[in-house]
């Protein structure tokens, strides 16, 4: 663990879903998993697949969504719209060309912050070892300075 | 309200959607998340709505609504017809798991704090609904006709008799006049059957503003409380107390308290005041409740940024509260629908900007801008 590269892991999470009290830095990282960067948002339902495109496009290792279980989400049917946007099953759908290794979607309860620290972190070390079958982009930033 | 007191109860709530949280995580790991029952919590009700119509209907063929003939035609039914007796205590059983998941789907709404602003139609009409669900129970137990049955009777006349004034006009309205006659049966009949066929038009008033209500549970679960069911119908056979004597009732009643909550205070002894306060104070309480909370966002709601807007309505398919409305456009533009938001059904959820392809709606409390913003900040190509 200790002498890879750090990722860059964008982490957009419902803020009903877990519960990152006391958990982040000031500019959102994981104090526990310091590659992921949290983005939070009222519903896991609000996130375009634009979104995802363009992170992925703008230089992220690695996507991480989160929602409530599917079942509970608070406004009723936000992670299963977005579940079914990463399956290409509703419109607008994510794009096939994305490269789904690189995008995870967990949907943990607020009371599942270790689960969600486990698989990110599974991630994070999938990723570090992870060789796109055909690398579209050529500029690999260096490790953002923003992690303290 | 003070602002301590709506932090104080706003405080409870949030404990109280732990444990509900924490109650879930369990019967996740047991059900799994597909099938965890809290996550059915407004299909459930319906299982044994449904149980309950079909039961009934066959109890309803061979019963006699009569003084003489409704005691009969119910012994007739337990004891002569073949699986009668079960039919009756399915009918008793599915009545009793109604009260209990309706009470379950009412905590977790409240707990998870699903009930007010947006959601108050389903919560009026909630409250209404549980209180025609005691009325259409109550009434029930009170068709028996057994002696039990008429001491319930009694009970409930002098239950209302004791409102002051319009107390006696009451109790001859449930009776159908001064006295117990036949009428009297067919009354509680009318009422049994009309009270309940009315919760179907109260359950469509309750999905009005919900978008696709999941009303039907998996089938491994129904075919589950239909297990649980057949199991207390054998355990705990429902049978028939003595012939009824209207000069000398039973002297006691066996007492469910999930439809005899004041005819059980009473019967232990408490003042009919009482008992009134309890029954009407409980659905006066849940319609308040919604106001002890703070509004969350306070006259916001969704956007729609005319110029981008092409009237493609995913959105309007995707809003879970009916909030969105298509209407027809005749600007300058190549686009013959747009889509409208109401202010007042808007949960400022988001869904329909997760759904919208052409940055056309927005929801003030979180903005797409901002959250590209934060992804490039995140990726160290902007700054914060
Ligand atoms: C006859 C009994 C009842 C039945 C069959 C029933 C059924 C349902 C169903 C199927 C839903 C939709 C759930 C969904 O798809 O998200 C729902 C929602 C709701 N119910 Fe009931 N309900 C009943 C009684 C009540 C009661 C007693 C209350 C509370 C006083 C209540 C409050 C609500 C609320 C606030 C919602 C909206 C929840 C949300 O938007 O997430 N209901 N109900
Ligand atoms: S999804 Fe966007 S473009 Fe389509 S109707 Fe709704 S606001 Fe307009
Ligand atoms: S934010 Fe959008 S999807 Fe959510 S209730 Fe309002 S209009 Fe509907």
């Amino acid at each position: 663990m200790n002498q890879r590269r750090k990722l860059k892991v964008v982490a957009l999470v419902c803020e009903r879903s877990v519960d990152f009290k006391d958990k982040l830095d000031n500019a959102h990282y994981m104090s526990e998993c310091p590659d992921v960067n949290v983005i939070q948002l009222p519903c896991s339902g609000q996130i375009q697949p634009a979104m995802i495109e363009a992170a992925l496009k703008g230089g992220a290792d690695g996507i991480i969504t989160t929602g409530c279980r599917i079942g509970d989400c608070h406004y009723r049917e936000g992670n299963k719209f977005l579940r079914a946007r990463i399956l290409g099953e509703r419109q607008p759908k994510l794009r096939a060309s994305v490269d789904r290794k690189r995008l995870q979607a967990y949907w943990l309860s607020a009371l599942e912050y270790h689960r969600f620290k486990e698989m990110a972190g599974e991630f994070v070390e999938f990723l570090s070892g992870y060789q796109p079958e055909t690398p579209q982009k050529p500029e690999k930033k260096a490790p953002s300075k923003a992690a303290e | 309200m003070s602002q301590a007191t709506t932090n104080v109860y706003a405080g409870i709530i949030a404990q109280f959607q732990r444990l509900t949280l924490f109650i879930e995580r369990i019967l996740n790991s047991t059900f799994s998340q597909k099938y965890n029952p809290f996550y059915y919590h407004g299909a459930l009700p319906n299982f044994f709505l449904w149980v309950l119509f079909i039961s009934g209907l066959l109890l309803f063929a061979y019963y006699n609504p009569t003084l003489e003939g409704a005691y009969p035609s119910l012994e007739y039914m337990t004891k002569q017809i073949p699986s009668g007796a079960l039919f009756r205590a399915l009918h008793r059983y599915a009545a009793d798991g109604m009260m209990i998941f309706v009470l379950l789907h009412f905590f977790r709404v409240w707990f998870t704090d699903r009930y007010r602003e947006y959601r108050i139609l389903p919560w009026i009409t909630g409250v209404i609904l549980i209180t025609v669900l005691y009325l259409a129970g109550l009434t029930g137990y009170m068709l028996i006709w057994d002696s039990e049955s008429v001491a319930l009777t009694y009970m409930t006349v002098n239950f209302l008799n004791s409102i002051p004034g319009i107390g006696s006009s009451l109790a001859s309205l449930l009776i159908g006049g001064d006295i117990v006659t036949d009428y009297t049966l067919t009354r509680y009949l009318f009422l049994h059957l009309g009270i309940p066929a009315s919760m179907l038009f109260l359950l469509w008033w309750h999905y009005l503003r919900i978008t696709r209500p999941v009303t039907n549970a998996p089938l491994v679960l129904n075919l589950m409380l239909f297990g649980g069911l057949l199991v207390a119908c054998g355990l705990w056979p429902v049978g028939i107390g003595e012939a009824p004597n209207l000069a000398t009732p039973s002297a006691s009643i066996e007492v469910d308290w999930l439809y005899m909550l004041p005819h059980g205070m009473l019967a232990n002894g408490a003042s009919p005041f009482l008992a009134w306060v309890v029954l009407l104070g409980i659905p006066v309480a849940m319609l308040l409740l919604p106001y002890l909370q703070k509004k969350q966002f306070r006259g916001q709601f969704a956007q729609v940024v005319n110029e981008n807007c092409t009237g493609c309505s995913l959105c309007y398919h995707d809003c879970p509260y009916e909030a969105i409305e298509m209407m027809d456009r005749d600007d300058d533009t190549r686009f013959k629908r747009i889509a409208v938001v109401d202010p007042g059904r808007c949960a400022n959820c988001g869904l329909c900007v997760g759904a919208c392809a052409f940055k056309a709606i927005e929801i003030p409390r979180m903005n797409t801008e901002r959250v590209f913003k934060e992804i490039q900040v995140a990726l160290g190509s902007a700054q914060s």
